[in-house]
């Protein structure tokens, strides 16, 4: 058996500054079989593939690659050893075609200096064949669907003669007959003797296609079971199985009567589809889901930075249009986004000017002067109350912490007097201490009678903060629950609805 | 705002808790952070051994006089970096402007007076000279503005774009009634005294009246750059055109307006440099945006974007006609002058750059 | 903020520092203002300048570049003011209007200008403004002598070598003419007397008159775009009048005119690259002028046929001795009369106006 193992992973520990994102996992992948990797949102399966690929230097553990110790510093040298990943999102050169991609970094050439395009076509041609892949190697990579990028870059790990490939989400954006192909090029891998890592959040093709299910959580190895001894159910339980403890506040809002009102939206650049809903004054509305499966996308159209094709928005009865974010706040919207550094703070900006950019008009004098005073006033106010740490006004916000910078912004927002907050994980990349005080925010301003959307990854914080629950799948709404008396095996479920 | 000596004090006071390793490196950074400025020192005090009238008042006021000059270009053009942007029509703008106000202004009774139907120069005319000088430039920015806005084009290929634009409407008018080119000369009293008007004298240089109106300027933008929406906005969009965007900002209004208003300070520069050059030729303005552009550069505006001051640009600008200056009076001539400033510029460029490699 | 004023103190400082120092000397400062630093022709003066000052006791000079920018050459001119400079000498960047004369006047007060080379402006008004100057001499050349002396010679060529020239045949020379720069006095003059006077030469002898190569052109001149009157500009308009003027269309362009002897060699060099102006080759006669160095290896080679001959020595000489005869105590008004050579006209109507006489050259 021992010689059958081509990749072990051992004890392998990753500290970030406040998290431990990986505690003693270890990891076993034979030859020729594929080895499901499981785990909720945040479970480590990234940062494993990290260490191993030397993105990220591990604190602690070993690597073995057939037996021998490996310490790769880049997935270029990781390639070059016969570990090949094929990754979620594409890194390609997409304005050159697909042989260049499959050379990249390793062109064959004539005399050492010219590329030798006839011998490059001829190698492409042999491993498309042999992975019955039907693609022209002289294609731009841009004018080619997701689905056959993915395959050339899986062709580029077998042109390595890569002993083990990962997979990374590989079905997310493939229709059935896709997926049908690539099962079949895994298959014929793992015949070769391939050791295969799968990852993914959808049960069913895991339990079709995986030898083994190794399942994380919270950054610890659970448990590593062969896939037939797997019930679905005890895959779930292992996943999301931890107790909750006291990490949320007490609930104490009374949702009122309906204020905003969601009808019908449908995205004009994305999959959104028919999305509908109610949210009460004084309720938290919690959006669940699987990664792509819009919900920030419901966020961002209701604000208008998304354009919708169709849908409408009414608040307290009253329609409201929402072209753009300059007339959703005026109607009271806020949003705080996903990506707290690509599209929310100002980095070289001061925590004054991050605070008060959305509510300038407040300080306007005479129309024009806008007085450094009131600015100052209502910096020190949020910068109070939300217990911003902060040395100064004056301080630069990119040298705060991630939990202090959400703060500002959010700060940022309560300047605009908003009735409705629409909160994309609000708590992404926050210590535990910070998100107790971003729960009890939320909560406040929910007793204050504000409706708030709050969309999360992690189950346990949608549990714990929420009213209901809005579930969504594949871009529309796959179901709606009250957050007391579900379960997240229930949330699970209909967020696999419509993939 | 703590008093300078405290936070001195306050400075003393961290660095003597400091390893041994750190003080060295608090010296190298504290050395580095501020090696322009300690080379601009060094080089002050060897041109004014060399030459001591590199100190004198008269030199002060040419000094005064040559800052006021370059200013306003720089000070539109700093704005378009705060974007992340650029501007390479300045220049060509500047000469645009220049030749019109030239025209309104020439004198009535000399022969080659370009359009016979202008009427009288007087100071209601020059007001709606200026006024006409600033529109045409405000254009020419909206026009940049709106390109680079609507259709995220880079401010570089728009603005090159719009100074060979400008460049040929220069040439146009130059050509217009038979004049095939000649320099707009014989600019009226009217004109030469509101603008280059001698206010005082130091020594036995004149300090112009336009160097008031520079100073009116700048306290008009900085007054614009800090304590108005616009100006909050433009840093805003400059450090993060997304953030901007769902934070309420428009950022398209902001983007064409920075421009705008930076078209409308070349227009000025223009109304300005028809008086200093005397009379105006198609070449008028060729590369001036380079100064302008170095000067923002070497005052702290940097291509990051989001960062920049007035106080910075001015600075820049001093610093460049300081090394003009003196260069000037050491005689060392054209060759020396441009790899100086090069190196000028090339080494302000790197220690900005080095702040932000150094946090990350 | 903070480093303005750390600035602005240190300056402050300094200039405490040395307003001790300073002081009078014997010594007289001549500051020389060049509109450019490349020009080829205002190189070989500034050689011989630079020499005659050298000659020249308890003078100090230096030479300033002002990058064909009229503003930057005039806050070197006040920058060489407040530097305590005695006399000024000036080549000015705009040529053509007084008005820049008269700022440079303002700024310098009592002290001295020599204007040189280029004009300071069109004919009427610099003749009233020398006369209305006490303290400004110009030292130049008749500015349409140069003209005049290029087209005469030109003229008497073609008279001589008629047949030649005309290469089809059709009894008219075609000619091309590149133009330095724009509204530059020097350049209208040459443009128009350079083709003038070779008409009036040719009409004489009853051949008939030079026609434009390109009837559609009716500026009946290429001029060059950055004003620099650089050989780059004639090798690419050259370059691309050949494109549709050339032998195979039976219109080739029989005669190249150009305003400087740096345009003509750009124009030989787009000649020789299509196997003209050279061993074995047609001879397509060029004319410039300034008689340059390399204009004159060209004469000598035969890829060039005419020049007309700036005397550089003679400019600077006339410069220097100007310079001591003001330092002598001479007025500007006086000090071109003392100067004893024959190769320097004093003009007719100013005597602070002296021309240094130009010559044809077409080899030694």
């Amino acid at each position: 058996m021992q010689q059958d193992i081509l990749l072990k992973m051992v004890d392998i520990s990753k500290t970030f500054p406040g998290v431990k994102a990986l505690d003693g996992v270890h990891l076993d992948v034979q030859k020729g079989t594929v080895h499901a990797l499981m785990g909720e949102n945040g479970a480590g399966k990234s940062t494993l593939m990290k260490c191993l690929f030397g993105i990220y230097s591990k604190d602690e553990g070993h690597i073995y690659l057939e037996g021998r110790e490996v310490n790769f510093k880049s997935s270029k040298e990781a390639l070059e050893n016969g570990v090949a990943m094929v990754h979620q999102e594409l890194n390609q050169a997409l304005k050159r075609n697909v042989m260049d991609n499959i050379w990249l970094g390793r062109y064959p050439t004539i005399a050492g200096i010219a590329v030798d395009e006839k011998k490059m076509y001829r190698d492409t041609m042999a491993v498309f064949k042999e992975l019955e892949i039907n693609v022209d190697p002289h294609r731009l990579m841009s004018t080619m669907p997701v689905s056959q990028r993915q395959m050339v870059e899986i062709a580029k790990a077998v042109s390595y003669n890569s002993k083990v490939i990962v997979f990374d989400e590989p079905t997310s954006s493939l229709t059935e007959e896709e997926v049908e192909h690539l099962f079949k090029i895994i298959n014929m891998l793992r015949d070769r003797g391939v050791g295969i890592i799968y990852i993914s959040h959808k049960m069913a093709e895991i339990k079709r296609i995986s030898d083994y299910i190794t399942i994380m959580r919270d950054g610890k190895w659970i448990a590593t079971e062969r896939a037939d001894d797997l019930e679905m159910k005890d895959i779930i339980r292992l996943m999301v199985g931890r107790e909750l403890t006291n990490q949320f506040p007490p609930k104490t809002n009374k949702p009122g009567e309906v204020y905003l009102k969601v009808e019908g939206i449908t995205g004009m650049y994305n999959q959104l589809k028919d999305v509908s809903f109610e949210a009460r004054r004084g309720e938290v509305l919690g959006l669940a889901g699987l990664d792509s499966s819009g919900r920030t996308e419901t966020l961002e159209s209701i604000f208008g930075v998304r354009t919708r094709k169709e849908g409408k928005i009414y608040l307290d009865g009253k329609e409201v249009r929402n072209r753009n974010a300059q007339e959703s706040i005026k109607n009271g919207f806020a949003l705080l986004t996903e990506e707290r550094r690509a599209t929310g703070i100002f980095a070289i900006l001061n925590i004054r000017d991050n605070t008060v950019i959305s509510s300038l008009k407040r300080h306007k004098k005479f129309g024009i002067y806008l007085s450094e005073k009131s600015q100052r006033e209502d910096t020190q106010r949020y910068i109070d109350a939300m217990h911003t740490k902060t040395p100064s006004q004056e301080t630069k916000i990119r040298a705060l912490s991630g939990g202090n910078q959400q703060k500002v912004i959010i700060g940022r927002w309560l300047l605009t007097e908003p009735e409705v907050l629409l909160l994309d994980e609000p708590t992404r990349g926050i210590d535990v201490g910070a998100k107790y005080e971003i729960y009890q925010l939320i909560l406040d301003l929910a007793n204050n009678g504000k409706t708030v959307l709050m969309v999360s990854s992690e189950m346990p914080e949608l549990l714990g903060v929420c009213d209901r629950i809005l579930v969504m799948s594949g871009g529309r709404v796959a179901g709606e629950v009250d957050a007391k008396n579900t379960t997240q095996e229930e949330i699970m479920t209909l967020a696999a609805k419509y993939v | 705002m703590a008093n300078p000596v405290t936070k001195l004090r306050n400075t003393a006071e961290e660095f003597k808790i400091k390893s041994p390793k750190d003080k060295k490196r608090f010296i190298v950074d504290s050395i580095l952070n501020n090696a322009l400025y300690i080379l601009m020192l060094i080089f002050v005090i060897y041109t004014a051994i060399m030459k001591p009238n590199f100190l004198s008042l008269g030199s002060l006021a040419n000094l005064i006089t040559q800052v006021a000059a370059y200013l306003p270009m720089a000070l539109g053009i700093g704005g378009c970096i705060v974007l992340t942007g650029t501007d390479l029509s300045a220049g060509r703008v500047m000469g645009l402007t220049a030749a019109v106000s030239a025209v309104f202004m020439q004198k009535l009774d000399i022969p080659n007076r370009m359009f016979a139907a202008m009427p009288e120069p007087s100071v209601p005319w020059l007001l709606v000279t200026l006024l006409v000088v600033l529109a045409i430039g405000a254009l020419i920015g909206l026009v940049n503005g709106f390109f680079v806005a609507k259709f995220s084009l880079h401010p570089f290929i728009v603005t090159l774009s719009t100074q060979l634009i400008t460049y040929g409407i220069i040439l146009w008018f130059f050509n217009l009634n038979d004049n095939n080119g000649t320099p707009f000369g014989g600019l009226s009293d009217v004109y030469m005294d509101s603008v280059g008007g001698t206010m005082f004298r130091l020594d036995n240089i004149g300090v112009p009246v336009y160097v008031l109106y520079a100073v009116i300027l700048t306290a008009l933008m900085w007054f614009i750059w800090n304590k108005t929406t616009f100006g909050k906005n433009m840093f805003a969009v400059g450090s993060n055109a997304e953030a901007a965007k769902v934070s309420g900002v428009n950022v398209f209004w902001t983007t064409v307006l920075v421009h705008t208003l930076a078209g409308a300070c070349y227009g000025y520069a223009g109304f300005i440099e028809g008086v200093r050059s005397g009379s105006v030729q198609a070449g008028t303005g060729m590369n001036a945006e380079c100064d302008a552009i170095a000067a923002c550069v070497i005052g702290g505006v940097s291509f990051v974007g989001g960062t920049g001051k007035i106080s910075g640009i001015i600075l820049g600008v001093v610093i460049l006609r300081l090394i003009f200056v003196a260069l000037t009076m050491l005689g060392v001539g054209s060759s020396s002058l441009y790899i100086i400033k090069g190196a000028i510029i090339l080494c302000a460029c790197a220690l900005d750059m080095r702040k932000y490699l150094v946090k990350k | 903020m903070k480093k303005l004023f750390a600035v602005l103190l240190a300056l402050a400082m300094v200039l405490g520092m040395a307003a001790c120092a300073g002081g009078g000397d014997d010594v007289t400062n001549v500051s020389v203002f060049w509109y450019d630093e490349s020009d080829v022709y205002l190189g070989s003066v500034r050689a011989a300048l630079n020499a005659e000052l050298d000659k020249l006791e308890n003078v100090e000079y230096d030479n300033q570049f002002a990058a064909n920018n009229q503003t930057t050459q005039l806050d070197q001119i006040t920058t060489a003011i407040a530097n305590g400079a005695d006399i000024l000498v000036v080549n000015v960047v705009t040529s053509g209007a007084v008005d820049i004369a008269q700022q440079v006047l303002d700024k310098a007060g009592d002290i001295p200008v020599i204007f040189f080379n280029r004009a300071i402006g069109a004919d009427d008004s610099e003749v009233s403004f020398l006369k209305d100057n006490e303290n400004v001499c110009f030292i130049g050349t008749d500015a349409p002598e140069a003209g005049h002396i290029q087209g005469k010679m030109i003229g008497e060529y073609l008279v001589a070598n008629f047949d030649t020239v005309d290469l089809n045949g059709d009894g008219k020379i075609s000619y091309a003419m590149m133009k330095g720069q724009e509204g530059n006095v020097e350049a209208e003059y040459r443009t128009q007397y350079g083709v003038e006077d070779a008409n009036a030469v040719l009409t004489e002898a009853g051949k008939s008159e030079l026609v434009y190569f390109d009837a559609s052109n009716t500026d009946k001149y290429q001029v060059d775009p950055d004003g620099a009157w650089s050989s780059k500009a004639g090798k690419e308009y050259m370059d691309t009048n050949l494109v549709s003027y050339n032998e195979a269309n039976d219109n080739m362009i029989e005669l190249v005119i150009c305003n400087n002897d740096g345009m003509a060699e750009g124009v030989v060099a787009a000649l020789q690259e299509k196997g003209y102006n050279k061993e074995g080759g047609h001879h397509i006669p060029v004319f410039g002028v300034d008689a340059t160095d390399n204009a004159k290896a060209l004469i000598a080679a035969g890829a060039m046929t005419g020049t007309v001959k700036q005397d550089a020595e003679g400019m600077a000489s006339a410069i220097a001795g100007t310079v001591n005869a003001i330092i002598g105590g001479s007025s500007c008004t006086a000090a071109p009369a003392t100067l004893k050579d024959d190769r320097f006209t004093i003009d007719s109507t100013n005597s602070n106006k002296l021309y240094v006489a130009y010559a044809a050259y077409t080899g030694e």
